[in-house]
């Protein structure tokens, strides 16, 4: 096949069947690439294209695409990174999640600039690529085993220069948030790892020996050191030193770290969480992806050998969130998600709902109370393997509401179904715009409107249409750098985004894409994934809130109110500045 | 009136917090530059750096130096970028 682009790309992605056991590769235009680049554009590009928006997510013939993209094993830091694009089983609508390391290298050595795969496989399976060579081995020895699992006992079978993605026994038990992990990373949001066990896919293996070659290989090189160098600088020291974790005492003294349901946005026992705390009694180790320079994963020991990567959207989702203070139980519980393969996000917030219900007599699970450290770790386990109380909250909170009744949706703290992350909504209202709009849902990683709110350039208790812009800025920032694929946490290094990413392309590419013509293709992206949804059934009073955060003020700050007349002048806004 | 540090700021000050007497935020940020060198690479000069934010009463962010400052407020110094 004859590679149109030459640079960056192998010019056609790789089609499996996995019900035939055959696959194809499809040629991709050097147009195509350059309108989506790789990532979640591609992606959503190629879930355009296969035309099955209507699907059950869950069905056999739903795609679910593995997306490389240019910048994949260039020298470029942060750059070693996939997205898994796919219709989400917990929202219906598109889902991009995004992990790193070794995967996407590998995966893009078996000479394909993606890899889509449809069908299901007759019996649970492991997915083998070599070098583009595909077969499929039977996976049931592996059922019911953690992700960690999984991926050694492949690797040692496979061989090491294997990479492997894998699901865990919640992507087995189609848990509608289930992940998809590799090297202890997961593309986390969404439940693609339930889209993967729907295929009877238990993991996918990928070895390649296809390398591409970059446009302009000094100045590429030249580039990617300044970079680098860059990175060590003290935008990424809060990422270095502390972990996102940091936020947390923040996030608490900000009034905007969620607590019990999002009841309150300050927790009592907020400083025994915070890294700072946690790290005088728990050994700590710092870990990188592979090809980074940043180093943000801090790895906390819980007395074994097997050590926690802790982010604050886990510390957030599995204390506050649900009550609770002890440290070593919300580094057991991040562990327990990990090994089972559920997003901790929507875990938390799942069972932090269902605490909520129960304290209002609506769930008859007494012992499932906010505080409760046993309680947490008894619930993800139930929610793991689909048992007891644990198969409604597998389901996600919008579903869960809509079986316990009451109008308990007003509480479930979702957004098109995607349980909302670590940010309060009515004390950053630019935020609470992005979430929601957000075409997966409620999302920091495709909006990042939270840093408009930690500055002066708007009111964050009193969003005003001058907000939109900002949200409609970091959105197309956000579907820029995960198309490209470069890590969000160096968004403070680059002086100016567009024309770096600009000049990135132009090395790896040899294209002469500007700064302008980078913002274009951002906005094609965030219309495609639009596109896919309205194809999927969306309808404009999705891009709302709850009601718990409408109309009511936060609890103990009276100045934090939305009201819904504003949201909906503001989501108005957007769709009008959008074009939509 | 007080000044508390959180994140990356409270590393380099090794303190959470303390008290201090500012009319501006420009004189708040000098004073904590002479005291705190190691805060050398959060502020310059009268302000703060880019990658660092600072907020009153926990409330409003601000970054103009003249920005005046009451004894009783209390100015947080944190790290401007939250995303995790």
């Amino acid at each position: 096949m004859t590679n149109p682009t030459r640079f960056g790309y192998h010019g056609c992605y790789l089609r499996v069947d996995v019900s035939l056991g055959s696959a194809e590769r499809v040629p991709l235009t050097e147009t195509v690439l350059r309108q989506f680049l790789g990532g979640s554009g591609l992606g959503a590009w190629l879930l355009l294209e296969e035309g099955n928006a209507c699907l059950d997510a869950l069905a056999a013939d739903a795609p679910l695409a593995f997306v490389f993209s240019p910048l994949v094993g260039s020298p470029l830091t942060t750059s070693a990174k996939f997205a898994v694009v796919g219709k989400s089983p917990l929202t219906d609508r598109i889902n991009d999640s995004l992990a790193s390391s070794g995967f996407a290298i590998a995966g893009k050595r078996c000479g394909c600039d993606a890899i889509v795969i449809v069908g299901r496989a007759p019996e649970l399976s492991t997915l083998i690529i070599d070098d583009g060579r595909v077969r499929l081995e039977s996976a049931e020895d592996l059922r019911g085993t953690a992700c960690h699992v999984a991926e050694t006992t492949l690797k040692t079978r496979l061989g090491s220069d294997y990479q492997v993605a894998s699901i865990g026994p919640a992507g087995e038990h189609l848990v509608r948030y289930a992940t998809i992990s590799h090297d202890g990373r997961h593309a986390g949001r969404g439940g693609s790892g339930a889209v993967l066990g729907s295929k009877n896919l238990k993991a996918i293996a990928v070895r390649g020996t296809a390398r591409c070659e970059w446009a302009h290989p000094r100045e590429l090189t030249d580039y990617s050191k300044a970079l680098s160098k860059r990175s060590f600088g003290p935008a990424t020291a809060k990422y270095r030193e502390l972990g996102t974790a940091a936020n947390l005492l923040t996030f608490n003294r900000l009034g905007v770290l969620p607590t019990r349901n999002f009841q309150s946005g300050t927790f009592d026992e907020a400083v025994s969480l915070s890294p700072e705390e946690i790290r005088q009694t728990h050994s700590r180790t710092r870990a990188s992806c592979v090809a980074c320079t940043i180093g943000c994963e801090h790895i906390y020991s819980l007395g074994d050998e097997k050590g926690v990567r802790l982010e604050y959207e886990s510390l957030f989702a599995l204390g506050p969130l649900c009550g609770v203070g002890d440290a070593d139980v919300v580094l057991r519980a991040s562990r327990l998600c990990d090994d089972l393969g559920i997003d901790t996000i929507s875990a938390g917030g799942t069972i932090a709902f269902a605490m909520e219900c129960v304290e209002r007599g609506w769930l008859d699970e007494p012992w499932l109370s906010f505080g409760s450290g046993e309680a947490i770790l008894r619930a993800i386990e139930l929610i793991g393997r689909r048992e007891g109380v644990g198969n409604l909250l597998a389901e996600g909170s919008r579903r869960a509401a809509q079986t316990i009744g009451h109008h308990s949706i007003a509480f479930a703290p979702q957004v098109k179904g995607l349980e909302i992350p670590g940010y309060e909504p009515r004390a950053l209202q630019t935020m609470a715009l992005g979430f929601a709009v957000g075409a997966r849902g409620a999302d920091h990683n495709r909006s990042g409107a939270y840093e408009v709110d930690f500055s002066d350039k708007v009111d964050r208790k009193h969003a005003t249409v001058d907000a939109v812009h900002y949200a409609i800025e970091t959105e197309d920032k956000a579907a820029l750098m995960d198309s490209l694929i470069i890590c969000k946490f160096l968004r403070g290094v680059f002086e100016d985004f567009y024309a770096e990413a600009a000049d990135m392309l132009r090395c790896v590419t040899g294209w002469d894409t500007t700064a302008d013509e980078c913002r274009e293709t951002a906005r094609r992206i965030v219309h495609a994934k639009r596109r896919f949804n309205l194809l999927a059934g969306w309808t404009p009073e999705e891009d709302t809130l709850p009601d718990r955060f409408l109309d009511t003020a936060l609890d103990g700050d009276p100045a934090a109110v939305l009201s819904r007349e504003q949201l909906g002048t503001l989501v108005t806004e957007y769709h009008r500045q959008r074009g939509w | 009136m007080r000044v508390e540090f959180f994140g990356v700021p409270r590393e380099r000050a090794g303190v959470a917090e303390l008290e201090l007497h500012a009319e501006t935020l420009g004189q708040l940020i000098t004073t904590l530059a002479n005291r705190f060198p190691s805060l050398g690479d959060v502020i310059t000069g009268d302000h703060l750096r880019s990658s660092f934010v600072a907020n009153l009463n926990g409330d409003r962010f601000v970054s103009d130096p003249r920005t005046q400052l009451g004894e009783h407020d209390c100015v947080l110094i944190l790290s401007a970028d939250a995303g995790g």
